[in-house]
């Protein structure tokens, strides 16, 4: 993890944040000394709870754009230019790193299917590497994002639901170095995962006409 | 021994239980007033039994003695989906809290090195406040 603070410092000007959501390794101290802040949580909060904490954070300290990404390696620090740069260029708020070689065909199929019932067309919507700009910032940092547990479709609708443009650029991704991936894991955790985003995409359904009409105009104009 | 007895039983040691509780400050007040309800309809119910099929011809359930079960396992129903009401206001609480507290933390953190690199003699003059610190992390 050290590495990837490294990383991020060496490749961009960002500043570093690393959130510790409450493990009692040496994570801390390492990322302290990489050269980035540390926020411990004192409970576990799960990935979302701890990346809201970071962007709650930037909040709070005025700066305008965040990006996230994961510590555990999979995310290339060297990709973060050339996603800042996709994100200045195309003005979209947020900015989603895509590896579509990295896409599993159960991944593919969720994907289909949840485009299909919330009409957001994105292909890797757990990618962890994100760029949010300042308006997205406020909206992931308010009271109505703390319930969401992933930081996936529940916060893409969101974004789409106050107005925000969502864009994907591809990008490489390392396999992970530790630990995999938390949601597909087993088909227990699936079936959990795909059962509980339904329900949230159906709950969600009332913001759908209003945005697809919006980007109809954008389209347009 | 009458269900009317039973019943009166059952509704005045509820409600003397609730008043205990709520003495004790165990039981916040607005749950108070709920569970008061529960055993006023209680003694009701027990007390005079004609209410029960007095309200099974109104709502239409041929079979009264089955109503007071619908009845409460309707209020039981009712309880449960306000506690999780309730439950998911507290968790959103709880997150915005921990979060929060980690950064105010981290602030914390952040000044008092400053400080120490400010002003380095008057801090290391206080060396008990700075261990206390380290232990309580």
């Amino acid at each position: 993890m050290a590495d990837v603070v490294a990383g991020v410092r060496t490749n961009t000007s960002c500043d570093v944040l690393v959130v510790d959501d409450a493990s009692n390794d040496a994570t801390t101290a390492a990322a302290e000394a990489a050269g980035a802040r540390v926020l411990c949580l004192p409970n576990q909060l799960g990935a979302w709870g701890a990346t809201q904490a970071g962007i709650r954070f930037a909040q709070r300290r005025g700066y305008r754009t965040v990006v996230t990404l994961d510590a555990d390696g999979q995310h290339d620090p060297l990709e973060l230019p050339a996603l800042l740069a996709a994100h200045r260029e195309s003005g979209a708020n947020v900015v989603i790193g895509t590896c579509s070689e990295r896409l599993s065909d159960a991944k593919r199929l969720a994907a289909g299917y949840f485009r299909f019932i919330t009409g957001i067309a994105v292909q890797d919507f757990t990618s962890g590497l994100r760029v949010y700009d300042r308006r997205a910032i406020r909206t992931l940092a308010s009271r109505e994002a703390s319930l969401l547990d992933y930081q996936d479709l529940g916060v893409l609708m969101l974004l789409r639901k106050k107005g925000l443009t969502l864009m994907e650029a591809p990008t490489r991704m390392s396999p992970r170095r530790s630990g995999g991936s938390r949601v597909f894991s087993s088909w227990r955790m699936v079936a959990r995962y795909m059962m509980h985003t339904t329900v949230l995409c159906f709950a969600q359904i009332s913001a759908r006409g209003r945005i697809g009409r919006r980007r109809a105009a954008k389209a347009s104009a | 021994m009458t269900a009317a007895i039973t019943a009166g039983i059952i509704g005045v040691l509820l409600a003397g239980t609730i008043l205990f509780l709520v003495r004790r400050d165990h039981l916040h007040g607005s749950f108070a007033l709920w569970w008061f309800a529960i055993a006023a309809a209680i003694l009701i119910l027990g007390l005079f039994p004609p209410v029960i099929d007095w309200l099974g011809t109104v709502t239409g359930i041929y079979y009264p003695p089955i109503l007071p079960i619908v009845i409460g396992i309707g209020m039981i129903l009712l309880r449960l989906l306000k506690m999780d009401v309730d439950r998911s206001r507290y968790e959103r609480q709880m997150r915005r809290l921990t979060q929060k507290l980690a950064i105010v933390e981290q602030e914390l953190r952040e000044t008092r090195d400053e400080l120490a690199k400010k002003r380095p003699a008057e801090i290391s003059e206080t060396p008990v406040a700075a261990q206390r610190v380290v232990g309580g992390r």
